[in-house]
């Protein structure tokens, strides 16, 4: 339906007319929802906190102008100074003659009840960069020395439940370097897991059948895109059922 | 030189590589073996092949053979789908017929009764052609005119004794070293082993290297835990391209396993009683590279000792001491320390031109060596030369040499050659000239110096040369790592001298 207003009229109309009019409009035809405003957080209101993680009432402005609210979980750590929370790492050990492996971590994870197969990961301290950050967890987590060669933008990582953040940093590791060899690691309940990068999804699909572990999916992805990049450029990496 | 010149060459190169540790292995197998194989250049430049294999049982072979250079035969595409091995074996040919035939190509592989195998082998069977009757009287059809495929299809021959699911290669490969006593030195890959073996009388090189982190390379304090995998070349050179310490030699008629858990010697071979190790001593002279190791020496060192005895058989009177480039450069040194005479340069060598007995007749090849080389003027001219060459077998490569240097300016020309003269065939696969076109047998011979123009010839003595080379040989102080049982007749010292005196480490059939 749509009415047809000449300028001359309009003149002579009461512009309140007009505008209940356009409203009246715009109701009987929702198909075209007008975006009036940006949608925004109006208060944060703490439901519970634990020691390291607390969760939060969100009340926020949706798209159309309403107003709801979300529930939230967020970390206690995040430092004032840095913008994402913690550092994951991609680290490529390379070895002369050798091929080029991934540096992973299994442990179990509480909240899952199961072993994770996942990238080291830690929070960024007090004072630290991204890479410093980066840099120290993998020393710590998998006892080998590396050098940052890329970081990724503040990236989410389950923004439906969270506002937890990261940066993905690439880490080349020297295996040729001595210490760097038979490396000691410093976690003992963390256990190294090398897997070459040629070969990175099937790896990770037998170790699967052998083992009751579930894979971050951070790193699925980053072993899909393996595939595709490596042998199947035409084609989207095969999903399992 | 005139080896290089004539194209004579020994046979072939032979690698192999075995993962340790935990399999599928983190080790790039394929690219080992291409670097070992580039290594091993010099002993083959018309084909080179590898074949990979998972070491599964039945295991997955995947292969790839190629005519020319190793950088040329293994073009980046190809090395792609040899990705996935834990281990494997290599070959790099030379060109004997000048038929370049790709099925000729090694290493074989061949089904047996117990599975798939691939064979390398560098030397050449005595008595191939009696060997090849044999084998198709009993039926065996042979598909190519190489002795590899007779190797091949002798150790696929089920001995007496063998049970129906247990292969028995120890059994097999003695059977093979039964019926053809020399030259072989072989690699034969099965399932998740390469075997090891040289023959009795060990005429052709082969030794371990053990593959560890290449910062421990040059450290004494590598132990087990350290080992990577190891490697077994034809010489060992290309240990030092891929990171591997130099281990231990195959000794002559040893059969070693080589898996994933080490080295080991499953048994050795004796030679018939009084009998002496033949090791080929033009490895010494020539064909083998200056910084490998045999018999616990360096060949270098071995050539510049043969160039002091020369020095000391065979002194001059003259004014300086220069090489052929670049073979003979050891032995000139040798020749100029002994005899106090300066070593100077005065050739110059073009290496991009190419072997010149492609040309059909002698002239050509004569201009083509002149082609070759351009003389250092300067540093001669008005002086009296010794040049050491380290092989004269024809006489038509050093001629012109002779003429160049003379015509820029050299007084007098003597020619010392750092080893005897080259008399008789080799069986044993050198592809030495026939007996007529040896210099050494023709009437020439007795004013070789007036033949091409040089002030005086003299060559290095057979018994010098023997001593040269059986000087430095610590055999008996060689670490004998695996060896259970020291087999006495292992641990002696021959070589194989037969293209010099006629005779050979074994009798040959007619």
């Amino acid at each position: 339906m749509s009415v047809h207003i000449s300028c001359c009229q309009l003149t002579a109309f009461n512009w309140t007319v007009w505008i209940s009019l356009v409203n009246i409009l715009k109701m009987s035809n929702p198909e075209k929802p007008k975006a009036s405003t940006t949608p925004h957080i109006v208060k944060e209101e703490l439901i519970a906190a634990g020691k390291w993680v607390k969760l939060e009432k969100t009340t926020y402005v949706d798209p159309a102008g309403n107003v709801r609210t979300w529930e939230t979980a967020k970390r206690t750590t995040r430092q004032a100074n840095t913008e994402a929370d913690g550092v994951g790492i991609i680290a490529l050990l390379k070895r002369t003659l050798h091929k080029d492996c991934v540096v992973m971590v299994k442990q179990f994870r509480p909240p899952l009840g199961c072993h994770s197969l996942e990238f080291p990961a830690g929070l960024i301290d007090e004072g630290e960069t991204a890479e410093a950050a980066a840099l120290r967890e993998l020393k710590e987590e998998t006892g080998y020395q590396g050098e940052v060669v890329g970081v990724t933008p503040v990236t989410c990582l389950d923004p439906g439940l969270s506002n937890c953040t990261t940066q993905i940093v690439l880490v080349n590791i020297n295996g040729d370097e001595g210490e760097n060899i038979n490396p000691t690691q410093q976690l003992e309940f963390v256990e190294v897991v090398l897997l070459p990068l040629d070969e990175f999804q099937r790896n990770m699909d037998d170790l699967l059948k052998k083992e009751k572990i579930m894979v971050d999916a951070k790193v699925y992805i980053f072993a899909m895109g393996m595939v595709q990049a490596f042998f199947k450029p035409r084609e989207l990496p095969v999903l399992k059922q | 030189m005139e080896f290089e010149e004539s194209g004579i060459g020994e046979e072939c190169g032979v690698f192999g590589c075995v993962a340790a540790g935990e399999w599928p292995t983190q080790l790039e197998v394929a690219q080992v073996l291409t670097l070992g194989l580039v290594a091993l250049q010099h002993r083959g430049q018309e084909s080179a092949g590898i074949v990979l294999s998972n070491g599964a049982s039945p295991p997955t072979y995947t292969a790839h053979k190629g005519m020319g250079l190793v950088s040329t035969a293994f073009p980046p595409e190809a090395l792609m789908k040899l990705r996935y091995g834990n281990l494997g074996i290599c070959h790099t040919r030379y060109s004997t017929t000048g038929i370049s035939e790709l099925q000729n190509c090694q290493p074989f592989v061949v089904d047996t009764l117990h599975g798939q195998i691939a064979v390398a082998h560098n030397g050449e069977l005595v008595n191939a052609h009696a060997l090849r009757k044999k084998v198709m009287r009993h039926g065996v059809g042979l598909s190519t005119s190489s002795d590899s495929e007779l190797i091949t299809q002798l150790l696929a021959f089920t001995p007496p004794m063998e049970e129906l699911d247990a292969p028995d290669w120890v059994a097999r490969i003695k059977n093979l070293m039964t019926e053809t006593p020399t030259s072989y030195s072989l690699l034969v890959m099965y399932k998740d082993v390469i075997y090891a073996v040289r023959d009795p009388y060990g005429n052709r090189p082969l030794c371990i290297g053990q593959l560890v982190p290449i910062s421990k390379l040059h450290s004494s304090g590598s132990g087990e835990e350290d080992t990577e995998g190891w490697v077994v070349s034809s010489e060992s050179c290309s240990f030092q391209s891929i990171g591997a310490k130099y281990y231990r030699e195959v000794l002559p008629g040893e059969i070693v396993q080589i898996s994933k858990h080490g080295v080991k010697t499953l048994s050795v071979v004796p030679r018939p009683e009084g009998d002496l190790p033949a090791f080929c001593i033009f490895e010494y002279v020539y064909f083998a590279r200056p910084d490998s190791i045999f018999e616990g020496q360096m060949v270098y060192t071995v050539r510049q000792r043969c160039g002091r005895q020369l020095a000391i058989e065979a002194p001059t009177d003259a004014d300086v001491v220069s090489t052929v480039p670049e073979s003979a450069t050891p032995a000139a040194l040798g020749y100029a320390q002994q005899s106090g005479l300066p070593y100077i340069e005065v050739l110059c060598k073009n290496r991009y031109v190419g072997r010149t007995f492609i040309q059909p007749n002698t002239r050509l090849r004569q201009l083509g060596v002149a082609k070759k080389f351009g003389a250092l003027t300067d540093n001669f001219a008005g002086k009296r030369v010794v040049l050491i060459d380290d092989s004269i077998v024809r006489g038509n490569t050093i001629a012109p040499i002779i003429k160049l240097l003379k015509e820029a300016g050299a007084t007098e020309v003597h020619i010392r050659v750092a080893s005897p003269p080259i008399r008789f065939p080799c069986y044993m696969g050198i592809n030495i000239p026939t007996k007529e076109e040896l210099i050494a047998n023709k009437p020439e011979f007795q004013d070789i110096a007036g033949h091409i123009g040089a002030a005086s010839v003299q060559y290095l003595t057979v018994e010098g040369l023997v001593t040269a080379v059986q000087q430095g040989i610590s055999s008996l102080q060689e670490k004998d790592k695996m060896i259970s049982s020291s087999n006495k007749t292992s641990r002696r010292v021959g070589h194989c001298t037969a293209c010099l005196t006629g005779k050979y480490p074994v009798e040959l059939e007619w």
